[in-house]
């Protein structure tokens, strides 16, 4: 009834729009919101809708259409009345009270018939160009896949190889087809290094974007459960991510083995890399706190000593790669141990902040299984008075959803934090299914209000808590 | 109780000086963790600076008071009533057809700074109205605001002070020279307070005779009483957040950052942050200012000042919360009882999290506190059976 009443109000279209937004236009994930959605007055809770060209043109387009059906059922209600004519009437009375649906629902058509005949060719003809850009490029292109750690391994990559060379990488999370293609236009074609990140998004993504950048390595930071909506299984995300390999052989293809996900994949031929070592280095003094990561790197003679401000051992192994492949690319001792000193959280991943004297490690940017428990780790080795775990769940795990988050739940109770806070939402259930079966004893609490519970954080942590944030659902998650 | 949430009532505002302070004391340390502990439904009172009483949920919204729509709400909202029905329920007018609200609450919050509130007279409705309520209760908060009667009660349990003196204000002009040799007999620099009166309002520091009379003008002005104290030679000052009944538990000894020739007025302590002292190295900043937690001073005058201020909060039967302030010279290591806060700005919360204790736990505890304390107060006879009435 709430849901009903809700799409009479002014601020549905705009809630309309939103959705399409917050979803990238996409029908599937768009379609599938809109049949959970309780409350259209109540969808945009964490932002705004950011008004761009295409977000503008659909609210005039749709409220213009919204309006038009109205005025034109209450036009044929009147003359149906004037005339008797009880059809009019009828019909003039549906047109009224259908229309949030008609155009909630029609919108769809719009965007299907605008992709396949304008976005689609255009993107098409882009994308193509790249591919003479990548196959003309003298430099070294490497690249990044996996289910997870994807940035990071990127981040590191650029940070550690600048000390010495020329390095270009995909911006930020762009790693779609259309983003390479935007990335290889700005190329200047004197990188020694260009580093290009691949996003899987469904089967065959990967081995399109190795068809189109023709990358000579490429790098596996880790298989797990994500993106599953789009995918029939974990399997068949892998060997996506995986046919990478096929495009640059297996020589030349470094795997993260300390992912539980690659053992089925990983070929003798492949280079694996791990917390113990990478390229015939070996890792050893490893020191974990909350300032830092340390270690030392030892291969016959040559020892580097890397220090870095990422958080948790399960940058160990990313980081002797990286330290590891800076040296075969010949880098020296002193570039690779200043490059690595550089390297720091990145924006919401396992970044520290102290707030009155708590540590909260703030990973709302983890997005699947691995990358919860290495959190997970970390919160278990750190020293605290107090330990705080708070988490939404996880999205996008497809049919191994349930699977997952009891697995996530049985992972928390592992790792033994005093309080555990879960957002009331559809992995709830699950995740606290997985602490009961591993027989927490803790404290469980329930916030139906995510957002309120981040914002007065500070109300809840005192001096010597360490408060583990993983991962954070935006609204269309909700 | 509303589907198992406790309903409390954070009664602020009032008729004091600390009047705005109060606000933010109840809407950023109170009601804000309050509900974020999803245990208790909180129910706003304001309290205008004239006196009257409203309750409403817009109290709760510190954009009213900031953008002085709160003088438009007084003229429109009625006023609350209070109804004693074997405890307190709040009553007002609804706005349609005038139908009466009710409102039954089961633990009160005062968060009340200086006159009436702070200073027992809230304490004393309460009590008649034999609800719980968090904080000091009646004596103990009217003599914790009274800054001799706190003196006196101290020194009778052997507690330590800066030698001192007070006087009547009306007795200013009457026994005007008698007050002033009185005075003289504590050596410069001293300081002039009115009794009752925090947030350092009407205090000033003297140096030499020709100031003082002029401070003791200001003082009287402010209250009825007025209290000399002499100034302590190398000055640590300290002051120690305690929460508790029986076993109170202390936080951490802060030290605020000021040098000795100087003190906090209300416009350092409140207006400008406390920056007058300047931000050093390791200092927090709280509700009185920069200030180091914990005190950087050595462990045997640390743990001192401890005891002194736990034998303080006892001495004078505080219960729930307060704060007690000390002065220490740095040279004999004489820790000495200053004054007494029975309601701490802002609950002193930056402290207790310095000491490990949440705003959400914080004043989860003094509402178990308040209601432990009302408990064992129900066991004791209110009734003696007499045939007084039948021999009258």
């Amino acid at each position: 009834m709430r849901k009903l009443v809700s799409m009479y109000t002014p601020r549905y279209v705009v809630a309309i729009v939103y959705m399409l937004q917050s979803t990238e236009y996409e029908v599937r994930p768009y379609l599938a919101w809109l049949r959970r959605v309780q409350d259209f007055t109540k969808v945009m809770y964490r932002r705004e809708l950011h008004k761009t060209r295409p977000a503008m043109l659909l609210l005039v387009g749709l409220s213009l259409g919204m309006s038009l059906q109205v005025v034109l059922g209450v036009a044929l209600i009147w003359v149906g009345y004037d005339s008797d004519r009880v059809v009019l009437t009828v019909i003039g009375t549906l047109a009224v009270a259908t229309y949030p649906f008609v155009w909630a629902y029609g919108v769809v058509i719009l965007l299907v018939i605008g992709r396949a005949l304008v976005i689609n060719p255009k993107q098409k003809r882009r994308i193509a160009r790249s591919g003479r850009i990548f196959a003309d490029h003298k430099g070294r292109k490497i690249a990044v896949a996996g289910s997870y750690g994807k940035t990071s391994m990127k981040e590191l990559l650029v940070t550690v190889l600048s000390e010495g060379k020329h390095v270009a990488a995909t911006p930020a999370n762009k790693n779609v087809a259309l983003s390479h293609a935007q990335f290889a236009e700005k190329l200047t074609g004197d990188e020694d290094i260009v580093i290009l990140e691949y996003g899987e998004g469904r089967p065959g993504d990967v081995g399109h974007f190795a068809e189109v950048t023709k990358p000579n390595e490429a790098i596996i930071t880790g298989i797990a459960p994500a993106h599953l909506d789009h995918y029939p299984s974990l399997e068949a995300a892998a060997t996506d991510i995986f046919s990478v390999s096929t495009y640059v052989g297996d020589e030349h293809t470094y795997v993260n083995a300390n992912s539980e996900g690659v053992a089925s994949f990983l070929k003798s031929g492949m280079h694996a890399y791990s917390e113990k070592g990478a390229l015939g280095w070996n890792v050893s003094a490893v020191e974990i706190s909350i300032h830092g990561t340390s270690f030392r790197m030892h291969k016959g003679s040559q020892e580097l000593v890397i220090e870095s401000h990422l958080l948790g051992r399960h940058h160990v192994g990313p980081l002797a790669f990286v330290a590891a492949y800076a040296n075969k690319q010949g880098l020296t001792k002193e570039q690779i141990e200043a490059g690595t000193k550089k390297t720091k959280p990145f924006e919401h991943r396992m970044e520290a902040r102290n707030l009155h004297g708590a540590w909260l490690l703030d990973d709302t940017y983890n997005g699947n299984i691995d990358g919860m428990k290495a959190g997970l780790a970390l919160l278990e080795e750190l020293p605290a008075k107090r330990k705080i775990y708070v988490t939404p769940g996880l999205v996008d795990q497809g049919i191994e959803t349930a699977r997952v988050h009891s697995e996530l739940g049985q992972a928390i109770a592992r790792t033994k934090p005093d309080l555990v806070v879960l957002m009331d939402n559809s992995a709830t259930t699950q995740i606290q299914q997985g602490l009961e079966h591993a027989g927490y004893e803790g404290k469980v609490q329930i916030e139906d209000r995510p957002l309120e519970f981040y914002n007065n954080l500070e109300h809840f942590v005192a001096a010597g808590d360490v408060i583990m944030l993983q991962n954070d659902w935006t609204d269309n998650y909700n | 109780m509303i589907g198992g949430m406790k309903t409390i009532a954070v009664i602020f505002g009032g008729r004091s000086t600390e009047h705005d302070v109060s606000i933010v004391t109840a809407l950023a340390s109170i009601i804000k963790p309050l509900e974020l502990t999803k245990q208790y439904r909180v129910e706003p009172i304001y309290i205008s600076k004239d006196g009257d009483w409203y309750w409403d949920q817009k109290l709760k919204n510190i954009d009213l008071y900031q953008s002085g729509e709160i003088e438009e709400f007084m003229r429109k909202a009625p006023k609350v009533h209070l109804l004693f029905d074997n405890g307190l329920t709040l009553v007002k007018s609804s706005q349609f057809a005038g139908r009466k609200q009710y409102k039954k609450i089961d633990v009160v919050f005062p968060a009340m700074h200086g006159t009436h509130g702070e200073d027992g007279e809230l304490m004393g409705v309460l009590e008649m109205a034999n609800v719980p309520y968090v904080g000091c209760g009646l004596a103990a908060s009217a003599v914790a605001m009274d800054k001799v009667l706190s003196k006196q009660v101290t020194e009778s349990a052997g507690i330590a002070s800066t030698p001192w003196t007070w006087f009547y204000s009306s007795d200013l002009p009457r026994r005007h020279s008698e007050i002033m040799k009185e005075v003289e007999k504590l050596a410069y620099p001293i300081f002039v307070k009115p009794a009752h009166l925090g947030s350092s309002i009407g205090i000033t520091r003297v140096e030499s005779r020709d100031m003082l009379m002029n401070a003791l003008e200001v003082a009287a002005h402010y209250d009825d009483k007025v209290i000399v104290e002499q100034g302590v030679a190398n000055l640590i000052e300290v002051t120690l957040p305690i929460m508790g009944n029986e076993d109170p538990l202390p936080a951490l000894l802060e030290q605020p950052m000021l040098h000795a020739e100087d003190f906090f007025d209300f416009e350092t302590k409140y207006m400008q942050g406390g920056k007058k002292g300047g931000k050093k190295g390791g200092a927090e900043q709280g509700a009185q200012g920069y200030s180091k937690i914990p005190a950087d001073i050595p462990k045997d005058l640390y743990d001192k000042a401890v005891k002194l201020g736990i034998d303080s909060y006892k001495a004078v039967g505080c219960s729930g919360i307060a704060r007690i302030d000390m002065l220490i010279d740095g040279k004999s290591q004489q820790v000495m009882f200053n004054e007494i806060n029975p309601l701490p700005g802002s609950l002193y919360s930056h402290n207790w999290k310095q000491a490990g204790v949440s705003g959400v736990d914080l004043v989860s505890r003094l509402v178990a506190y308040a209601e432990q304390r009302w408990q064992s107060r129900q066991k004791i006879a209110t009734n003696f059976a007499t045939n007084y009435l039948k021999q009258f």
